[in-house]
């Protein structure tokens, strides 16, 4: 259904995808991931012509959509395309969006138009918003609406550019139901996406895109959970870890916290551990900073935070290069009241953690918390 | 008594009033003679606008061209014509460029006023294009749009939305700069005005009503533009 052979690309001097082999069947849903740069959304781009390839054919059902002499905007009727910013008509309704094309492209009849709209609106439960303006819509209905007016067109390949990337975590959600409901339809769908857990559930096949180009790929399980090639193994494992590095004595807390709480959203962790690591990242780097290091000198901590999937438990890992103190030696669980005022952090900390393990090598510092 | 004295001078202000109403407006059939004028300034300002309308939309263009030369002269043109005053443009017109030519004044006055408001007119439109969100045109493009029906389907309303208020801006400036086409011998509003005040001596009423009638001009393209924009939404 798209065959991709040998397509490069380049952005003035930087070569973004080089040489890039693709097949993708019909009904086959195709997850890509990688770092950001890695050319995803170029390679999403130039299956619709929205990019030109430097060199390389894409061929879609047959027809070479590289060729100049193609009708390019006949065979992009055919393909629907989402994007981050769904970049839905701003002047117009949502059914105005929707019926757009299919009235003035596709030349059907307004009433059928109409009619096939608010059909499609109602499976995405948005019937009620046919008259509202994109402004007065959330991201995720947007993104919605955007989904189906590019079902409108009866498209055959449907094309996602991040479409969670720009919502608020809250409405990932919906739009992830609308379009796993599509993948079991079975459209012929390629999804750039950032949602891993998504596209293991979504796709059949995963591709890790790097170095210029498709680096590892095979099945979801394979790349999520079993990756076998280096870059892909790193991109996995630093999906799964959260790091910050505070390296001044009045660092961003609050951000830190902030996104310390978006990575505990994405494994959906329990309120009371996800309240329980941030305790401890506070509390200890605030001791850290009092106690381990002198001005003039600019603190260097290391936080890495992990979700173990076997045992449910958030593992922190703090490491600093200051002078090597374990507070935690100095409060004792069955202090009760007597509790130095200045310590109260580290106790609350002590108390509520499953496991604290101290350590000192080679002028590293390392406490390890499991909550 | 104070009352009384309070009558005899309201009736003052209405003799007075009813004799400049005779004198300006009635006498030999004087309010032809300013609705002549007010004739002149509407023609000079629509054809003009419209004139500038037309090179204001190629010079725009022109901004987009890929040629280097295309875009330097549009911005130079654009950049001396917003620098240079009307009057000195139509004195130029009139005095210099057509001045062998058997040209009307009127028609030079519609030519200055097109060369001037397009400049004008040519910027408005480059902002209001570069208001468009062009994710909105991607996708409509790949809805299967072809680039000119992107363009008329999408970025033309929302462009227009957006330029009304300014446009309309620019036409209101029009109309009130056309005051000074008295200067090469065309009988505009202003002209007739003041023709009929030096004739009748009596300044204060005509030149008010002038300022009315002028107010009166503002006003109508105001509801104009509001009732014409009443159907389309600005981009949000």
């Amino acid at each position: 259904m798209i065959k991709v052979e040998n397509l490069s690309k380049s952005f003035g001097g930087l070569r973004v995808l080089s040489g890039v082999d693709l097949e993708i069947q019909k009904g086959e849903c195709v997850a890509i991931i990688g770092p950001s740069g890695a050319g995803k959304s170029v390679l999403l781009y130039c299956l619709n012509a929205l990019e030109k390839p430097d060199s390389g054919r894409v061929t879609l059902n047959g027809v070479d959509i590289t060729d100049k002499r193609t009708d390019i905007n006949k065979v992009r009727e055919k393909v629907g395309m989402v994007y981050q910013n769904f970049h839905l008509f701003s002047h117009l309704t949502v059914l105005e969006n929707i019926i757009l094309a299919p009235v003035k492209v596709r030349k059907l009849p307004r009433a059928e138009a109409i009619s096939r709209a608010c059909g499609l609106l109602e499976t995405v439960s948005l019937l009620d918003k046919k008259d509202s303006y994109p402004d007065q819509l959330s991201g995720g209905q947007k993104q919605r609406i955007a989904i189906v007016r590019a079902l409108a067109m009866d498209p055959e390949i449907l094309l996602f550019d991040e479409p969670t990337s720009a919502l608020d975590p809250s409405m990932v959600g919906e739009v992830l139901a609308v379009i796993r409901a599509l993948a079991k339809q079975g459209f012929t769908m390629v999804i750039v996406t950032h949602e891993m857990n998504f596209a293991r559930e979504v796709a059949d096949r995963v591709l890790f895109m790097e170095e210029q180009g498709v680096y590892e790929s095979g099945s979801p399980e394979k790349i999520l959970v079993n990756p076998e090639r280096e870059k892909t193994i790193a991109f996995i494992r630093k999906l799964k870890t959260f790091n910050y590095k505070v390296d001044s004595y009045n660092f961003d807390l609050i951000g830190m916290c902030a996104r310390l709480e978006l990575f505990c959203a994405k494994y959906a962790i329990e309120k009371k551990q996800v309240n329980g690591a941030n305790l401890a990242l506070e509390e200890v780097i605030t001791y850290i900073l009092k106690y381990c290091y002198e001005k003039p000198r600019q603190p260097d901590i290391n936080v890495t935070v992990e979700y173990g999937d076997a045992d449910k438990k958030i593992a922190v890992e703090i490491a600093h290069d200051g002078k090597s103190v374990d507070p935690f030696g100095k409060v004792s669980a069955s202090a009760g009241g007597a509790v130095d005022p200045d310590y109260l952090g580290i106790f609350m900390v002590k108390k509520m953690s499953a496991e604290i393990v101290f350590s000192h090598a080679d002028g590293l510092s390392r406490f390890k918390i499991k909550i | 008594m104070a009352h009384s004295a309070g009558i005899v001078r309201l009736m003052q202000i209405f003799t007075q009033l009813s004799e400049s109403i005779h004198a300006n407006l009635i006498a030999g059939d004087s309010y032809l003679y300013i609705l002549s004028g007010l004739k002149v300034t509407l023609l000079i300002t629509l054809a003009g606008l419209f004139l500038g309308t037309l090179l204001g939309a190629v010079l725009c263009a022109m901004h987009y061209s890929g040629s280097k030369a295309v875009r330097f002269a549009a911005r130079t043109y654009i950049v001396v014509m917003r620098g240079t005053p009307i009057l000195l443009l139509l004195m130029l017109l009139f005095y210099v460029v057509f001045a062998r030519t058997r040209l009307d004044a009127i028609h030079i006055a519609i030519i200055a006023f097109g060369l001037n408001s397009a400049a004008h007119i040519a910027e408005i439109m480059k902002a209001a294009l570069a208001s468009v969100d062009p994710g909105q045109v991607m996708a409509a493009r790949t809805l299967g749009f072809t680039r000119l029906g992107a363009f008329y389907h999408i970025t033309l309303p929302q462009a227009g939305a957006y330029a009304r208020p300014v446009y309309q801006n620019a036409v209101i400036n029009v109309i009130q700069w056309t005051s000074v086409v008295g200067y090469i011998t065309i009988a505009d509003l202003t002209r007739v005005i003041n023709a009929t005040g030096a004739r009748t001596a009596d300044p204060f009423f005509v030149i008010f009503l002038g300022i009315v009638i002028y107010l009166f001009l503002a006003y109508a393209t105001h509801l104009l533009f509001t009732l014409a924009g009443r159907k389309t939404r600005t981009a949000g």
